[in-house]
């Protein structure tokens, strides 16, 4: 036992080791020098209390979308949808919050927490029922409905609910009452973290320690095996389902009412996809989806800082850096998995 | 018709049992590639070839990294696709600090008589080179899967690798192969939408716009033949078309100055509904997403 969590950490350590010499090779090729580039990195994302706070403020997002797919993905249910489950999530996040704006915070703000769940449940409901009535796949819906959920939100935003003072495509802010409250002044730093921490936990609980959790686990594990023992495997997708759905809903409430306050067109760079590689780096563990999360948004923040420094790195770079990091992590897990299994 | 190179080489892959999630991506940045030595070289065919080039490299590591370490492939894909949008837009990037590449179209190509003829002459027989060529390589690669054994192989491949595998077929080298042919008419795709109609590049995904997501869908919507993804190619092409005429004629203006945006989503409402109505038969390759071991 105590040999295989070992070989986990090495895999870990070996992937992001291998990756980084090969994105410093990349660097090194377009002249960029590659140890003030990571340096840069890393001051990027944690040298001071305010990008320490961005960090985890996109952790946010990332860990719930990571939440939305790893769970589904538990059960052999692939959620390719959670972008646009997000996006829906959002778009009901700032209906709810800008029409309850005279009532107290206490009342406010579990309104909207729940209307963006409701919204992406709904935008899963679709290709949910598809898989369950008509046992189509649901990657390709899923996948398609993310970009409906796109240009209905870009519809939106450029005019029914567009702020008619803005010269930007986005809706005018909404009520501070829905806010979710800060915690530490002078930055972004606010409740929606904590929450999406204890959402993590709460998946854990939920997967590792109840029926429910061992039910959805087998259904993911052998479908069929599971069948013959008993378990509902159709339940089972219908409960994975609605988690699903709902925490991408949370994920982009969080980046409306906790970040911005209001609803931007293409306020999301893509969290929904990027959820899927941090829920892989992960393992598809929840608590591993929080470390990746963290470690993930740490590159972005810290990307984005690079890109701003003396250095100047095209932010592209991180994004291949990051796709890099991923793929070298689970080839090397992969390997050594194959390995040990090969020795017994 | 750039949905339909993609399509031909997905119906491929997937026939084998690999799912390539990846061709948004692969035609991004072949897209680029062939821009860039279209415009330097001057030459449409280095162009062409260098976007094959590019897509056989994508196609290689899909291949290498499903088929050989056998990590889930619809994660691959997807990381392929980040990958793979990122080096373009950077490259893009990198390219545009100097100069700002841009190339004339490839002129359409007017069949005579047949052109002239009312209403479908100038859709079927006014166009460029590669969508007569797009034809051609489906039916072409219609033929090789349904009536060679080469195609008998790789359906065996997708459907019962272990049988196939006792009838000494190297079931990992046919996946392979196919998994770099997608890639390569994803590349091709990718070029001729650069070279066939838009003559630049675009960074952020805005340039391929969802065909290579799309390409998916016609596959599903083919059924896995390369005979009806040219039906289905078009159908989702005249989505796109429509969705540009509309906005272009602002009959929708009543929704709004916005609805354009809306009129978008069209090719996609097109596939959902279709996925809903001919859900029966959408049966995939048995084996499809499931890396094979030698026991």
């Amino acid at each position: 036992m105590m040999q295989v969590s070992l070989r986990k950490y090495l895999s870990y350590l070996l992937g992001i080791a291998a990756s980084l010499a090969l994105f410093s090779a990349i660097l090194l090729a377009f002249g960029y020098d590659p140890i003030t580039s990571l340096e840069g990195l890393v001051s990027g994302s944690f040298g001071s209390t305010f990008l320490a706070s961005e960090t985890f403020v996109l952790m946010t997002p990332f860990l719930l979308a990571a939440l939305a797919f790893l769970v589904a993905f538990r059960a052999r249910f692939y959620n390719v949808g959670v972008e646009g489950q997000l996006y829906i999530g959002a778009l009901f996040a700032y209906l709810v919050g800008s029409q309850v704006g005279t009532l107290p915070s206490v009342a406010a703000i579990p309104l909207v927490v729940l209307a963006s769940a409701a919204g992406g449940i709904l935008w899963l409901a679709l290709p949910l029922l598809m898989r369950i009535k008509l046992q189509v796949n649901e990657i390709f819906p899923t996948l398609v409905m993310n970009f409906i959920a796109l240009d209905v939100v870009n519809w939106l935003t450029a005019g029914p609910i567009k702020d008619p003072n803005s010269g930007n495509l986005q809706t005018p802010i909404l009520p501070r009452s829905t806010w979710l409250p800060i915690l530490i002044q002078g930055t972004r730093f606010n409740v929606g973290i904590i929450f999406a921490i204890v959402m993590a936990i709460g998946v854990f609980f939920v997967l590792y320690k109840t029926v429910l959790g061992y039910e959805i686990r087998a259904s993911g594990a052998n479908p069929r095996a599971a069948q013959s023992g008993g378990v509902d495997v159709s339940r089972s997708i219908i409960a994975v389902g609605l988690m699903s759905g709902g925490l991408a809903g949370l994920a982009g409430m969080v980046v409306v009412t906790g970040a911005e306050h209001l609803l931007a067109q293409n306020f999301s760079p893509g969290y929904g996809y990027q959820g899927i590689a941090v829920a892989a780096l992960g393992t598809f563990h929840p608590l591993g989806a929080l470390i990746a999360s963290v470690l993930y948004s740490a590159l972005s923040i810290g990307g984005e800082s690079l890109q701003r420094s003396a250095a100047a790195i095209p932010i592209e770079l991180t994004y291949v850096l990051q796709a890099t990091i991923v793929l070298s992590v689970l080839i090397v897990q992969k390997w050594l998995g194959d390995r040990t299994r090969r020795r017994r | 018709m750039p949905i339909l190179f993609a399509s031909i080489g997905e119906v491929f892959a997937e026939r084998s049992g690999v799912l390539n999630m990846g061709i948004e991506g692969v035609m991004g940045l072949s897209a680029f590639v062939s821009l860039w030595v279209t415009f330097t070289t001057g030459s449409y065919l280095y162009g062409l070839g260098a976007a094959m080039v590019a897509g056989a490299a994508l196609g290689v590591l899909h291949a290498f990294v499903t088929v050989k370490v056998g990590i889930n492939q619809l994660i691959a894909g997807l990381l392929i696709y980040t990958l793979s949008g990122g080096i373009a837009d950077f490259a893009y990037r990198k390219v545009t600090a100097t100069s700002f590449p841009i190339v004339r179209p490839l002129p359409s190509v007017h069949i005579p008589i047949l052109s002239d003829l009312p209403a479908v002459g100038p859709i079927l027989f006014s166009q460029n080179i590669l969508v007569y060529a797009s034809f051609a390589v489906a039916i072409v690669l219609g033929l090789v899967l349904y009536r060679t054994t080469w195609g008998l192989n790789i359906r065996a491949v997708g459907e019962n690798p272990e049988a196939a595998d006792a009838a000494g077929i190297n079931v990992n080298l046919v996946r392979n192969l196919c998994v770099i042919l997608g890639a390569v008419l994803a590349g091709v795709a990718g070029a001729s939408l650069v070279i066939g109609y838009l003559g630049l590049y675009n960074a952020g995904d805005t340039l391929v716009a969802g065909r290579g997501w799309i390409a998916i869908v016609v596959v599903i919507f083919a059924r896995w033949s390369p005979y009806k993804a040219i039906a289905g190619s078009w159908l989702f092409g005249l989505g796109y078309s429509m969705a540009a005429t509309f906005i272009g004629s602002g009959v929708f203006s009543s929704l709004g100055p916005s609805a354009g945006y809306f009129l978008l989503a069209i090719p996609y409402i097109f596939a959902l509904v279709f996925m809903l109505v001919f859900h029966r038969g959408t049966k995939s390759p048995s084996s499809l997403t499931v890396p094979y071991k030698r026991k």
